[in-house]
């Protein structure tokens, strides 16, 4: 027995009272998940990123010249399609995080069983939510990245605080990660998948992602803001037109409570699943 | 024996005779059948049919054609006629509609049926015809189309974006054939994927977006830089946003044009069945 308590990293990493839960190798999921990526669907996870550049491409070039310029929620005018980038940033890491953590998993969860074999390794349920949260932060990394890269060539990056942008990308991506991931394991059939669609479609369009939340009413407008991704649009806005306030430390918070709520959740879940 | 009698009474003659006639119907009726197959599968994704034909349009229209028309405060002069930005982009809506119903029937179940489940191999072994098959996919898409298009018509007459419902009902029409013509070459191509490799993601992100950003769905064709609007020449989706356009508002196309539209529409239906029929041929007798 002593033989097998030899290796001091993995024996430090499992004190405490989340011993079960944890071995302190999320790693290996997200090797496995790379792995996967160099062999079948490489192609597929690159094309995510044209989504928000089409986008781009069409409302900033077409709406932009139906609109002009855009008030922000900090009452400071910007063309069009430095108002949309933003907010298609924020969209396009909820959208990955959200496909990946809820079709991805729901097909390694009840198809795959893909979970059954790591969780009967020395991984514990923990170690595969952050691991498949942290394969999916990559891809939304490189998204991000990317769309930044292309912000900055149409001058659609008002400030050098813009750089921020993809830190505030990556804490979004792991906010809508981990709760549906959650959410996910509670998901029996495909058809059950469709309603995730129904709660972003709206969520994608009134989060003041094509114009600004003022053209609501003061209750809708309530409503609006209780959602997630509109704190992500308004934070990746404030970071790459360089409209700071104090304000977007609330939009931090949302979702460092989101990521929160969402771990302990997915957590408990896969426990429940495997384990109990 | 009584029972031995009776077995042994009909001739071979006349049970041939009874198997061709219980084989009549079947062959007379076959892509009814299989239509009829298409939409009671349905029934396992009903309610996400339901709140999708009645959702979507609700979702749409008080997003885009409401509060993007905030933004819009200038009329939109689409050749002359102005209209608000709710009535221009309600009948594109409405055909987006038809077409993301093809993208979602004629892609995943038809490799279902060749594929995973295989049971369009089942119904070739009855008296069914592999082009009935391929007959009653189609039906079967079409029928969900219709009420999809329907509930949306209903809903942008609603919002009052049809300022003439005298001829505006045509826009169904309208849609329905812009998402056969979208939906039968993509059938055809489900049909002849022998190996999934994320192919109707890519259709997904490379054709049926780009179809729908750059189509004139949220501005008039002519917005886009001229190097850009080849796109909305090829796509269904522009084509059947015309004539839907012709029918809700009027909008002012040479009958030339129009003609150009259906012709186009029903150029791609025809080519995509005659590709589709092929394939089914083909594969069901491999």
């Amino acid at each position: 027995m002593t033989v097998v308590h030899s290796d001091a990293g993995t024996d430090a990493a499992r004190r405490g009272g989340v011993r079960a839960l944890w071995a302190g190798n999320p790693g290996a999921v997200v090797q496995r998940g790379l792995i996967a990526a160099r062999s079948s669907s490489w192609i597929v996870v690159l094309s995510g990123f044209f989504e928000p550049v089409f986008y781009l491409a069409s409302m900033g070039i077409g709406l932009g010249a139906l609109v002009g310029d855009v008030q922000t929620s900090q009452g400071v005018e910007v063309p069009y399609a430095a108002f949309i980038a933003p907010a298609l940033l924020a969209v396009s890491a909820m959208n990955g995080a959200i496909y990946d953590s809820t079709w991805n998993v729901f097909f390694k969860l009840n198809y795959g069983k893909l979970y059954e074999g790591m969780l009967s390794t020395s991984l514990g349920p923990l170690d595969v939510a952050l691991g498949e949260i942290l394969y999916a932060l990559l891809r939304g990394l490189l998204y991000a990245t990317g769309f930044m890269i292309i912000m900055q060539i149409l001058g659609l990056n008002l400030a050098p605080t813009a750089i921020l942008a993809i830190p505030a990308v990556l804490l979004i991506a792991f906010g809508f990660a981990s709760l549906g991931m959650a959410v996910t394991s509670y998901m029996k059939t495909f058809q059950h998948m469709d309603w995730i669609n129904f709660v972003l479609l709206p969520m994608f369009l009134f989060s003041a992602t094509f114009y600004p939340i003022t053209v609501y009413p003061e209750a809708v407008q309530a409503i609006v803001m209780a959602f997630p991704l509109w704190h992500g649009v308004e934070l990746i806005r404030g970071l790459t037109t360089g409209i700071l306030s104090s304000d977007m430390l609330w939009h931090v918070l949302y979702y460092v409570v989101m990521i929160a709520i969402g771990l302990v959740f997915t957590t408990k879940r896969l426990r429940a699943l495997f384990l109990d | 024996m009584s029972a031995d009698a009776l077995t042994a009474h009909p001739s071979i003659d006349e049970l041939r005779a009874e198997a061709l006639e219980w084989g009549r119907k079947p062959r007379r009726f076959g892509s009814w059948y299989v239509t009829e197959h298409w939409v009671r599968a349905m029934r396992a994704y009903g309610w996400t049919i339901i709140v999708g034909a009645l959702g979507q349009p609700i979702i749409y229209l008080l997003g885009l054609g409401i509060g993007l028309a905030m933004l819009i405060d200038a009329p939109i002069d689409d050749r002359g006629v102005q209209v608000s930005y709710l009535v221009f982009v309600a009948p594109a809506l409405l055909v987006t509609a038809a077409i993301s119903v093809a993208s979602e029937e004629m892609t995943y179940p038809v490799m279902a049926g060749f594929k995973w489940r295989r049971y369009f191999y089942g119904f070739n072994a009855s008296a069914l015809s592999s082009p009935q098959i391929a007959n009653g996919v189609i039906a079967g898409a079409a029928a969900r189309m219709v009420v999809a298009v329907a509930a949306y018509y209903v809903f942008i007459w609603i919002f009052g974006a049809v300022p003439h419902p005298e001829t505006g009902w045509l826009s169904i029409f309208a849609g329905v054939a812009a998402g056969l013509a979208f939906g039968i070459p993509l059938m055809a191509y489900a049909g002849s994927i022998e190996d999934d490799r994320g192919q109707f993601a890519l259709v997904q992100r490379f054709v049926f977006m780009p179809m729908f950003l750059f189509s004139g769905t949220f501005y008039p064709l002519d917005t886009l830089p001229a190097w850009l609007q080849w796109i909305g020449w090829i796509s269904p989706l522009w084509h059947g946003a015309e004539l839907g356009r012709v029918a809700t508002y009027g909008a002012p196309v040479a009958p030339g044009m129009i003609a150009v539209h259906i012709g186009y529409l029903v150029v791609l239906c025809v080519a995509g069945y005659v590709w589709g029929r092929r394939v089914f041929v083909e594969r069901l007798a491999k």
